[in-house]
């Protein structure tokens, strides 16, 4: 059933049928999650700027997301000799750099009226921006070699030693004392978090990671289609 | 005792050689020729097991090499069309790295008095980066006898070579040949060698 | 027995190779003294200002340093073919890495660790932060030697471009950085610190030549 994930053919029959419906969705989806934002109430202490939290948040969430995709992916790929998910990590990659990028500079945004500066080296933003270079390398890495099976063989156990920074975002805010804030929203606790600001949240969330998926699905076509050709 | 079955190369997709079957035994040379770029240097990488075909069988002595890599390496001096000299070192120094890195008994005065037969001995002390391309090419064929190996296997050894040193590297040919020795080189040059065979390559 | 004695003929050159290029390891120590004059001088004399963080700088010049000699780590005995002669005498190219790496540690490495005191000098440290920064040194060096020695035999496969080997040595050695500076925070447990300092490296030594290994052998097949 789940054969798409590893088979290109299966992948493009698939996604002939649901990207049309993607795209509609995710836009609807899209437009509900900002007028939900546009209503969502003020923060009493940080007033219109908490909005940029419906951008922050998701593209974090996006940009760890396909981090450990992409590491998933290399670990099969080693071990079964999978081309497919040497395709995705080729595909995926400047999508979470992009992410990466916007959450950094959302944040950094949020930062300057909340705590008073664009940047402070703490825990939680040093290894986000850690997780930018390493998007970084592994794009320019998919540039530098003329041998494919080289190129995909080093770009994946690049990514499995580098996935060693994912706990280390994750986790950062509990092991060091930083200025940034712990995760408001996690599976095992309620949230921290009133409702009226989470609806609209989670929405976004979801709009973001289905914008993702389509931009991924457009790429990894794209990436197969010129893997066929050569 | 060396016996190629049925090899062919691909690269990239791309045929390079196909089915080549060539047997050689004992006190027997064979010349490899064919145009620049028909795969001759590839066909010998094959061989020695550097590049890895798909399909085919190499055995020596009876054995598959590829089972038995380093048994066959123990018999074998590769002259690649690089020097494998190290250009900081002195020709002393190489010399010695290749003699003890290959275990043989050649005695020193017996090595220095090689070094004379290619009017090398001057050179002794200086580094190979300050000798002509002729004579490191020289210094480079002198592993031949140095390693003391059963199969020789050679690409392009007449490059950069005067009239005279040809003329010796052919009656050293001729002497691993009565030893009981086999080679096998790839070459544009065609050398007067007795008993010498020719695959063509195309 | 016959084994030992080629590792010792291979350490015999590597150190004649060693006392050949000499200048070139001059030059790398040059290169780290005049880095520190050029932070100096950019940074004003204030002494206690320099005395907070010479520690930083010392270490960020040495990675720089090191990264310097990155190409010549397996270039030469690959293009000349010397790396097949070896292997075809019996000695399997994991050895030949793990041999590199020690050869890289002793002879590239250590003598920086006499630089060491005299930069220290320069920036007044205390006694004890200059111990401690030669004791990290010595493991994070081995370390860094076979992260070079992954990025180097990496970039043999590389026609296009060799910066990147550098930028993977700098980015894998951030924990090492973080590690050795945060043994002179009083509050930090310096034994666990040192610990950690040479799991990490015994975890490289273990994974390096294997990766190496597998670079060059693909490096020679596609030559």
């Amino acid at each position: 059933m789940f054969s798409f994930l590893i088979n290109p053919s299966k992948f493009n029959k698939f996604t002939d049928i649901i990207f049309k419906p993607l795209v509609f969705i995710s836009s609807v989806i899209l437009i509900v999650g900002l007028i939900l934002v546009y209503l969502s109430p003020l923060d009493y202490q940080q007033g219109l700027t908490v909005k940029i939290m419906y951008i922050h948040v998701p593209s974090a969430w996006l940009a760890l997301l396909t981090y450990a995709i992409m590491t998933i992916y290399s670990i099969i790929g080693i071990a079964f000799k999978m081309p497919f998910s040497f395709i995705i990590n080729r595909a995926v990659a400047p999508i979470g750099a992009v992410f990466t990028l916007l959450c950094l500079i959302s944040g950094s945004l949020w930062g300057k009226p909340m705590w008073g500066t664009w940047w402070v080296w703490d825990a939680r933003l040093t290894s986000v921006s850690i997780l930018l270079l390493l998007y970084l390398v592994i794009i320019f890495l998919n540039q530098t070699f003329e041998n494919r099976d080289v190129r995909e063989k080093t770009i994946a156990i690049f990514i499995i030693i580098g996935s060693i920074n994912l706990p280390i975002i994750k986790f950062s805010v509990d092991w060091w004392n930083t200025l940034h804030q712990p995760a408001s929203i996690s599976k095992l606790s309620a949230p921290s978090i009133d409702g009226s600001m989470l609806q609209p949240l989670l929405v976004m969330t979801i709009a973001f990671s289905l914008i993702g998926l389509m931009i991924a699905v457009l790429r990894i076509k794209a990436e197969i289609l010129i893997r066929k050709n050569h | 005792m060396l016996l190629i079955n049925n090899l062919s190369f691909f690269r990239n997709d791309n045929l390079i050689f196909e089915n080549v079957n060539v047997s050689l035994s004992n006190g027997q040379v064979i010349q490899i020729r064919g145009k620049n770029g028909s795969g001759k240097t590839t066909f010998l990488k094959v061989i020695l097991n550097i590049l890895i075909s798909k399909t085919g069988e190499i055995f020596w002595e009876g054995q598959n090499i590829k089972k038995n890599i380093f048994k066959f390496y123990n018999q074998v001096t590769y002259i690649a069309d690089h020097n494998t000299s190290s250009r900081k070192l002195s020709v002393l120094d190489n010399i010695k790295f290749w003699k003890e890195l290959s275990s043989s008994n050649l005695s020193d005065d017996d090595s220095l008095l090689l070094l004379e037969t290619f009017n090398l001995k001057k050179y002794l002390n200086v580094e190979t980066m300050y000798l002509s391309s002729g004579e490191i090419k020289k210094l480079e064929l002198l592993r031949l006898v140095l390693e003391q190996k059963k199969l020789w296997i050679l690409d392009e050894p007449y490059n950069h070579l005067d009239d005279l040193s040809t003329e010796i590297l052919n009656q050293t040919f001729v002497d691993h040949i009565n030893n009981d020795g086999i080679i096998l080189f790839a070459s544009h040059y065609n050398p007067v060698i007795s008993k010498l065979e020719i695959l063509e390559f195309n | 027995m016959i084994l030992i004695k080629k590792i010792f003929l291979f350490f015999k050159r590597e150190s004649k190779l060693f006392y050949r290029n000499i200048v070139d390891l001059f030059s790398n120590i040059l290169f780290f003294f005049l880095s520190i004059f050029i932070f100096v001088f950019a940074l004003g004399t204030d002494e206690q200002l320099l005395k907070s963080i010479g520690l930083g700088i010392i270490w960020s010049l040495l990675l720089l340093s090191s990264t310097l000699s990155l190409r010549r780590f397996y270039e030469e005995d690959f293009n000349n073919g010397v790396l097949i002669i070896i292997h075809m005498r019996g000695i399997s190219y994991e050895l030949i890495v793990f041999l590199k790496i020690l050869s890289h540690f002793l002879f590239v490495q250590m003598p920086f660790l006499i630089s060491i005191p005299v930069a220290s000098l320069l920036f007044n440290l205390p006694i004890y932060e200059v111990y401690n920064l030669m004791i990290t040194f010595i493991i994070g060096s081995l370390i860094l030697s076979c992260l070079s020695s992954m990025s180097a035999s990496m970039n043999l496969l590389n026609k296009a471009n060799f910066s990147i080997g550098g930028i993977i040595v700098l980015l894998f050695s951030i924990p090492i950085i973080i590690f050795s500076v945060g043994i002179n925070e009083i509050e930090s447990d310096y034994k666990s610190l040192i610990n950690i300092l040479i799991g990490i490296a015994l975890i490289f030594l273990g994974i390096s030549p294997w990766a190496s290994a597998s670079f060059l052998k693909l490096a020679i097949r596609n030559k």
